[in-house]
């Protein structure tokens, strides 16, 4: 496991930012963090690179403890914030320069190579670079710092869909090179079709670790019955959840294969159905649509 | 790439020092260092001609018949003394465009070395790379303070360029206000001192700055009261400007250095000391998001 917490807390007075979150992050994935604004998602990055100190609970980086190591934490880590903020007096080429003078393994090759693929003009001053623009940049360099981790906090955001994809690419490219990426984001389809492993946070707790492998693989019934819903056949229990109604209309779920499933169903007195993929937006209503 | 590599890396970086963030420091300061050392090397030729226009005998007779004898107290030397050549130009050092320029390019640089740049949000991707908090902000604090010596350099050279080839060439020797501009120095120092050690602990620059306007009205005023009452003098010690009077360091000899031991013992040793303080704040507190 190249990330670890456990029971990582982070108070602030009464109010818990962080509440007992314990992961693990394998080597070599793209691990996928969501929730809304405010569930911890950045506090958990902050605490693991050193900008807070936690409450209490543990986490390690590479086998250093976040909060004792935090020098060796971020010499095996390269970390884009939520919000990148670059010096304004610089230009692109500058910023560049500097990163990779602050640390050897910012490539300043591979940063011009970034850059140039997300379209990004580095002679312009940071100042008069849009968000988007300085987004690019801090992205450069991110990507070019070689590293076994890189940890994204919306790296996506304030991009245009061509830059969106290009980054989505860059992320795919960094785990082939067999580095780990934290991908923390608000677009579902982006980590659904980037991550290999995803979990959810509220309110300062993992409420759910999903394989997106076992995502793909789960498919949601939406039946119509004649007559009342006879219950879920013993040769299906425990692989099949279903949601009956009182007007006959039946939701079900499944992460097994679908042929011998639709063989059942097809016994039953239809009047509509319908099948889709779960989704990880299906996923993640569950445990935030009220909230 | 393989873990034990950067580790490695890490390994190699305890030190308290980062030329990236030199470099840096020294862009960042450029434009306010420039524009003080022009001010500083116009200033001097400008005061002492407009002091010349006043004829010695007639700065005298004002000096030591008009003005109450109650008044000396204020200037901190005997009339007798500030109504010399040496003394005229002495006054140059506690006009407030030397005095308050010490002052700003104190709270200016001291309050961008941690709040300033939380405050913008350059100091998130600073610190993901691995380098340690107290080498940026000691490494800040070395360029400032070089800075600051680079500009007493510029006063002491256009004051002795003045004194050597202005109005009063040959009527007073030259090297008489090194230690005055080594007071300056000393003042430079004690403000950008304190001002970091405020700024480590906070994350809003126009607070620092609030602070430092604060303080630096509230110990000008100390040193008035201590001067002018008899039973408040004790007030006088708490005042940092009780350690800058280059006005007394222009008599030349052994006194003179004697008591520059003084003042800049006093405003150095609070300056580092304050450095310090503020590199121990800010390596174990917790840094917020930039907002």
């Amino acid at each position: 496991m190249i990330v670890r917490t456990t029971s990582l807390t982070k108070r602030y007075g009464d109010f818990a930012a962080l509440d007992g979150c314990s992961l693990e992050v394998s080597a070599g994935e793209i691990f996928g963090l969501l929730g809304p604004n405010g569930a911890g998602k950045t506090t958990l990055l902050r605490v693991l690179l050193g900008y807070l100190m936690p409450t209490s609970g543990s986490g390690t980086v590479a086998g250093f403890d976040c909060a004792s190591r935090s020098l060796d934490v971020r010499a095996n880590t390269a970390y884009l914030p939520g919000e990148a903020r670059l010096f304004r007096r610089m230009n692109g080429h500058a910023v560049l320069d500097f990163f990779a003078g602050l640390r050897p393994e910012c490539r300043r090759d591979v940063a011009t190579r970034v850059a140039d693929r997300l379209g990004l003009d580095c002679s312009r001053q940071v100042a008069r670079m849009s968000t988007g623009m300085r987004q690019k940049l801090a992205l450069a360099v991110v990507l070019a710092t070689e590293v076994p981790l890189v940890i994204l906090d919306e790296p996506t955001a304030n991009l245009d869909p061509t830059a969106r994809s290009e980054v989505l690419a860059l992320v795919r490219e960094a785990r082939a090179a067999g580095r780990t990426v934290i991908f923390s984001s608000h677009v579902l389809s982006e980590v659904e079709e980037t991550c290999g492993h995803v979990v959810i946070m509220r309110s300062g707790r993992v409420v759910h670790e999903q394989s997106i492998e076992a995502l793909r693989r789960g498919h949601r019934i939406h039946a119509h019955l004649r007559g009342a819903f006879p219950g879920v056949p013993a040769e299906f229990a425990g692989r099949l959840t279903a949601a009956a109604g009182d007007d006959g209309r039946i939701v079900m779920e499944t992460d097994e294969p679908l042929a011998p499933l639709l063989g059942w169903l097809a016994t039953l007195s239809l009047v509509e159905i319908r099948v889709e993929p779960v989704g990880l937006q299906a996923v993640y209503d569950r445990f935030h649509r009220s909230a | 790439m393989d873990m034990s590599d950067t580790n490695a890396i890490a390994a190699g970086r305890g030190a308290i020092w980062s030329a990236a963030v030199w470099r840096k420091t020294w862009g960042d300061q450029r434009i306010l260092l420039l524009s003080f050392a022009a001010l500083w090397t116009v200033f001097p030729w400008l005061y002492l001609w407009l002091s010349a226009q006043i004829p010695m005998p007639a700065f005298q007779n004002v000096l030591l018949q008009v003005i109450p004898e109650d008044w000396q107290k204020l200037s901190g030397v005997p009339f007798s003394e500030v109504a010399t050549y040496a003394g005229r130009v002495a006054l140059a050092f506690v006009d407030p465009v030397v005095v308050l320029a010490a002052t700003v390019w104190g709270i200016t640089r001291g309050s961008d070395a941690v709040s300033g740049q939380l405050e913008r949000g350059t100091m998130e991707m600073l610190l993901a790379a691995p380098v340690r908090r107290t080498a940026v902000f000691l490494t800040q604090a070395l360029a400032t303070t070089a800075a600051a010596a680079l500009l007493c350099g510029v006063l002491l050279a256009s004051v002795w360029s003045v004194v050597t080839f202005g109005p009063w060439a040959g009527k007073v020797e030259p090297w008489r206000f090194i230690p005055a501009a080594a007071n300056v120095f000393g003042l430079m120092v004690c403000m950008g001192g304190i001002t970091a050690c405020v700024s480590a602990i906070d994350s809003y620059r126009w607070r620092t700055v609030g602070i430092m306007c604060g303080f630096y009205v509230t110990t000008l005023l100390a040193k008035l009261v201590g001067r002018l009452s008899g039973s408040l003098g004790w007030v006088g010690y708490l005042s940092v400007f009780n350690a800058y009077e280059p006005q007394r360091l222009v008599g030349g000899g052994p006194e003179a250095w004697r008591l520059l031991g003084q003042y800049d013992g006093i405003l150095l040793g609070i300056g580092v000391a304050a450095y310090i303080l503020g590199a121990v704040i800010f390596s174990r507190r917790d840094l917020p998001a930039p907002l």
